[in-house]
């Protein structure tokens, strides 16, 4: 392959390692379970030196300027050429069914975010990732398609981390993932690129203590201190719904098995309480894909699609939600009408 | 360039004969789960046919077609009218086809046998449809469909029991038929609780509109206006869902069911909204020339019809809107104005759904941005809207709701006529899931 440089967004260098295949990700919850058992380890032994990549806010004094370079994310992108689609008609028909997606040739946005989502996995369960791929928390969500992507198109798919910050209730970090046609062209834009930021929560980054609250990083309603309320303490009033989805017990279990994300905390109340859970929550993503399924054929072929996640969506649950025409696409926003919280909140633009 | 439009599109018509209305006849409506709860489709339409036929005397007559539609069918039913013409004392040679158009059904069914009628493809024919909630088909889950449909797809027994082996307990449960909309998950009434919420209607007002359709239905069966419109089935006589001696004070001490976690005041109650029905209703229509060459009456000539759709699902209109988009063009079509129109007949699918329509056409920024019109379309004379009641009295078996309008406001714009004289109208709007919206004119002949 020719190595082109890859830099992050900031301009950071990146080695590229090409793997042969997208990997599984079943295999990749087992090490990234071994990884956070690690790092949880190190956050409980800070003495240990190799284990303790990561430390929690309260390990430390506030004056350890010491190790500046703790966290850090591993300087690689992932590369796999020649991702082949297919074969992935069965698959694809299932995810479109799942989500309310018209069933057909095209993979919508979501439907790649699913099929790179373990490359993005397997750059977190690194060990030199510096972060517990179990318990982060995802916050938010930015995908832009360039254009469709069919059935049968050869990809070739990036994927690593940038941008690690802090953030009011720990790090948080943004894992890239871009598609391109596998096509010989080198096209230097991508087709498809996804930012999906996470929170690892309890964790501080080193001599930032000061500018840690952040609050514009915060999406609203996510602390549930402040759930139900705007940034600026307004009590937050519902619009009107323009739809409800009543989301079963087995949500969680239907998207993990077509999306392949079968974390703990969305398979069931038992598995979701070892992670603080009181129920199984629904996985952001099938709620982000269930609002740009609702948006429709409006979106077009090329549109911007993103989404802060609030509170999660406990199963069984209702959901109501609105889509709101915007000058230049969608809002949309999901909530728990009881309780007038915020669920998830994006938009969806065409481009 | 629309006026041009419009004079061309008049002129076109000028060539087309008429429709017109001979007459109907339905089985009375009643509430799901009495009188009928063992009634099928087929039996209610054929019933209703029967009827129809004895009426006017269509014993072993072929009719140049018979059209109708259940929006709750079972698969078994994929024939419905051309069994029930079987089943009937009309010639076996009368063809049939079944459509659908959800709450519009029975009224697209009236469009479809006048357009026929209109172009000379067919002398006569038998419009109408029926539906029941009691005998509504259940479905099973969809991972037991599958699972069942793997095992006939199956060549051994080693596949049969593989594809058998994936059925889950959880799959077992039955589908019992809903009126959410697929799209939104909004049940109809959570939908209209939302529009009546963004129109600001009171509750007090929906019940009034409720309070005057079991008065108005009351007064219309005791005069007898019924009497050549229903046939008794099963036992009943009169629609049982109408309640002569209801009062304000009943209707306000209904708990709200719909819209109940909306920031505004939950207003709709099983009062004000139309309880779930069984029944079945026809209408036959011909040329003038069948009418008189068969010695029938003619009440009424179909003047032209219009349907719509809306947005509902990005929000950008309410769910049963659609009716009001469609009546502005379909006057202005024909050269008409509200105050050109002596009956109303606005299916009650919800007593605000009647409200928020004539909210809409008197707003003047709905008028401009919505409708398209230089401002509001025009206030509606209250003491016209469904005079003889409508389905918040009579019930509303979807389907057969159409027939029962038509009928009605034929007979209205005859008896109308005969009394003054004049030339009279009658304008028909029926809202129905999925946003469309189905709307007519019918007028005295």
């Amino acid at each position: 392959m020719t190595a082109e440089p890859l830099r992050t967004t900031d301009g950071a260098a990146l080695r590229v390692e090409t793997q042969p295949s997208l990997p599984g990700l079943g295999g990749l919850y087992a090490r990234g379970a071994a990884a956070s058992g690690r790092i949880a380890a190190g956050r409980a032994l800070p003495s240990l030196p190799i284990i303790g990549t990561g430390r929690t806010a309260s390990d430390r004094p506030a004056d350890h300027a010491a190790g500046g370079d703790l966290l850090t994310l591993p300087d690689v992108a992932y590369r796999v050429p020649g991702v082949t689609t297919a074969d992935l008609a069965r698959h694809l028909h299932e995810y479109q069914r799942l989500l309310h997606e018209p069933v057909g040739d095209v993979l919508p946005a979501g439907y790649l975010h699913v099929l790179v989502f373990p490359l993005a996995t397997a750059v977190m369960v690194r060990g030199d990732f510096p972060l517990p791929l179990l318990g982060m928390v995802h916050l938010r969500n930015v995908v832009e398609l360039r254009g469709p992507v069919r059935l049968g198109d050869v990809l070739e798919v990036r994927a690593w981390a940038e941008n690690l910050r802090a953030h009011r209730r720990g790090v948080q970090v943004d894992l890239v993932t871009e598609i391109r046609p596998d096509d010989a062209k080198g096209n230097p834009d991508p087709l498809w690129r996804g930012v999906s930021t996470y929170l690892a929560k309890g964790f501080e980054l080193p001599g930032s203590r000061s500018s840690t609250s952040g609050a514009g990083e915060v999406p609203r309603g996510y602390d549930s201190a402040t759930a139900g309320t705007t940034s600026r303490g307004e009590t937050w009033l519902p619009p009107l719904p323009t739809g409800r989805w009543a989301l079963g017990p087995g949500t969680g279990r239907a998207y993990g098995a077509v999306s392949g994300d079968r974390n703990p905390i969305h398979l069931s109340a038992l598995s979701a309480k070892a992670f603080g859970f009181p129920r199984a929550i629904a996985h952001g993503m099938y709620t982000a894909a269930r609002a740009l399924a609702d948006v429709g054929h409006v979106r077009g072929d090329a549109y911007r699609w993103t989404v802060e996640f609030a509170k999660p969506v406990l199963l069984p649950g209702t959901v109501d939600m609105a889509i709101t025409p915007e000058t230049d696409g969608f809002a949309y926003v999901g909530w728990n009408a009881r309780r007038h919280r915020q669920h998830f909140s994006g938009a969806v633009t065409p481009l | 360039m629309a006026t041009r439009q419009k004079t061309s599109a008049a002129a076109d018509r000028q060539g087309v004969r008429d429709a017109v209305v001979v007459g109907g006849n339905r089985v009375p409506f009643s509430r799901a789960g009495k009188k009928y709860a063992d009634a099928s489709n087929q039996e209610m339409f054929t019933a209703a046919l029967e009827g129809l036929v004895a009426r006017f005397g269509l014993q072993g007559e072929r009719l140049g077609e018979a059209v109708g539609g259940a929006v709750l069918k079972h698969s078994r039913d994929f024939n419905l009218v051309r069994e029930s013409v079987l089943g009937s004392s009309l010639s076996p040679a009368t063809p049939a086809f079944d459509l659908q158009q959800a709450c519009a059904t029975g009224l697209e069914a009236t469009i479809n046998v006048a357009n026929k009628i209109r172009l000379g493809q067919i002398e006569s024919g038998v419009a109408g449809g029926s539906d029941t909630v009691s005998d509504a088909p259940i479905a099973v889950s969809e991972g037991l469909r599958r699972a069942l449909l793997e095992v006939q797809h199956a060549k051994t027994w080693q596949a049969r029991a593989k594809a058998l082996a994936a059925i889950r307990p959880g799959d077992l449960k039955p589908l019992v038929p809903a009126t959410d909309e697929p799209r939104t998950g909004l049940s109809m009434g959570e939908h209209q609780a939302i529009t009546t919420a963004r129109w600001g209607i009171a509750r007090e007002a929906q019940d009034e509109i409720a309070l005057a359709s079991h008065q108005h239905l009351a007064a219309a069966w005791e005069s007898g206006f019924f009497d050549d419109l229903v046939t008794p089935f099963r036992g009943l006589t009169r629609d049982d869902n109408l309640r002569a001696d209801t009062s304000l004070e009943k209707l306000a001490s209904l708990k709200p069911v719909f819209g109940r976690s909306l920031e505004a005041p939950a207003t709709m109650t099983a009062g004000n909204s139309t309880p779930l029905t069984d029944g079945a209703s026809t209408v036959l229509l011909g040329s003038r020339e069948w009418a008189e060459s068969h010695d029938l009456p003619v009440l009424a000539r179909v003047v032209d019809a219009e349907t719509a759709a809306v947005d509902f699902v990005h929000g950008h209109e309410g769910l049963l809107m659609a009716p009001v988009h469609a009546v502005p063009r379909l006057l202005a079509r024909n050269g008409l104005t509200l105050d050109d129109i002596d009956f109303f007949e606005i299916h009650e699918a919800f007593a605000s759904t009647v409200l928020t329509t004539l909210a809409a056409w008197e707003d003047a920024d709905y008028g401009k941005n919505e409708l398209g019109l230089p401002g509001a379309f025009g206030t509606v004379d209250r003491t016209k809207i469904n005079v003889n009641g409508s389905s918040l009295a009579a019930g509303h078996p979807f389907a057969a709701t159409g027939g029962r309008i038509v009928a009605t406001a034929a007979k209205l714009v005859a008896q109308r006529a005969a009394e003054t004289g004049e030339p009279a109208r009658a304008l028909i709007s029926v809202c129905a899931a999925g946003g469309l919206g189905a709307t007519a004119v019918v007028e005295s002949v």
